[in-house]
């Protein structure tokens, strides 16, 4: 895989996730869906297993989370924003370490049961990390400072909010591994660099267009 | 093969902590008539009557600091305040937050020096440590 090629996927894939977490993730809230859940399960899992699938490159999805994390620093006014990319970028590092452990062995012909299986482990291990992490993290940078007893008597909030996420995983899994014959290397580069500066380009316009 | 056996033991197990976990959280959820504050409890409506009103941009209610010194806390800045939600949901907050922060009619807290993380919804129960 030419490195440039790989570079521009990185920036295509973590710009699309950044994206949904501000804007998807900010429209959830407002119709009061269960915005982390979904996030996770479909959009920041599905696009790490997409892109796992599709350029098939270790460390991918790392750079995916360091480019939605950054976007995520856009947005000022929501939460605590620092605390929000870290986790985000959190989550790319989980998503490679769950891979690397799980995926070996996993073939194209695979049965649906498996590919499910394997989404509904990830999905929801990217969840509940990435949450417990900005429950850590958001107090530790506030002035409250972090007390483990604030976080103990919630996680049986987080292990079942993530059942969501892991449904919703082990729906995306199938759908991403669908994915497994198209060829990238294949794409022309008249057509995959223009379409994937522009979508890139797009998704930090709106983000910043929103923002400011 | 055993690496497939291991992802769908998993994700029996990730169901069931998930399902179990969902049923535990609605039969601890706190019947929320009353706040206790500080062993107290009080409706909200009284703590609306003994505190000083606040407002925080769009947010208003009463102030937490004022609230803690009309509950009767000793040495308030020498204490840490846990605020808890119904849901099990918990912050714990320092005084210098506590005066920077209200709790609205809706039993929600909102503070200005501090991340939207600490608006702890249905608050059953204010602790002082």
């Amino acid at each position: 895989m030419e490195k440039r090629k790989l570079f521009t996927g990185i920036l295509v894939f973590g710009s699309l996730w950044g994206f949904s977490e501000i804007i998807i993730g900010s429209m959830l809230r407002d119709a009061r869906l269960p915005a982390g859940a979904i996030l996770t399960g479909v959009f920041a899992f599905g696009l790490m297993l997409m892109s796992r699938i599709l350029f098939k490159t270790r460390g991918m999805q790392m750079g995916m989370g360091l480019v939605a994390g950054a976007l995520r620093l856009f947005m000022p006014f929501s939460d605590c924003t620092i605390c929000s990319g870290i986790a985000i970028m959190a989550e790319g590092v989980i998503f490679e370490v769950l891979w690397h452990t799980l995926s070996r062995g996993f073939e194209e012909n695979e049965s649906l049961i498996n590919k499910s299986s394997l989404g509904i482990v990830m999905s929801y291990g990217v969840y509940v990390t990435g949450y417990m992490i900005t429950q850590i993290l958001t107090p530790v940078v506030a002035s409250a400072g972090f007390h483990l007893k604030d976080l103990l008597p919630f996680i049986p909030q987080i292990l079942s909010s993530g059942l969501l996420a892991a449904a919703l995983g082990g729906v995306m899994s199938p759908l991403a591994f669908s994915l497994k014959s198209v060829d990238v290397t294949r794409v022309k580069n008249r057509l995959y660099y223009p379409a994937a500066i522009g979508i890139s380009a797009l998704c930090w316009w709106v983000v910043i267009a929103k923002t400011y | 093969m055993k690496n497939k056996k291991l992802i769908l033991i998993l994700a029996a197990v990730i169901i069931l902590v998930g399902i179990a976990s969902t049923v535990y959280v609605r039969m601890s959820k706190t019947d929320f008539a009353q706040i206790t504050v500080n062993g107290e409890a009080y409706t909200i409506e009284q703590l609306f009557g003994i505190a000083e009103a606040r407002t925080i941009e769009a947010d208003s209610g009463i102030a937490l600091d004022d609230l803690m010194i009309q509950t009767g806390i000793e040495d308030p800045g020498g204490h840490e305040y846990t605020l808890i939600g119904a849901d099990g949901y918990q912050k714990t907050v320092q005084w210098e937050n506590m005066r920077n922060g209200l709790l609205t009619m809706e039993r929600e807290s909102v503070f200005s020096d501090l991340p939207k993380a600490f608006r702890v919804k249905d608050i059953v129960e204010i602790k002082v440590e």
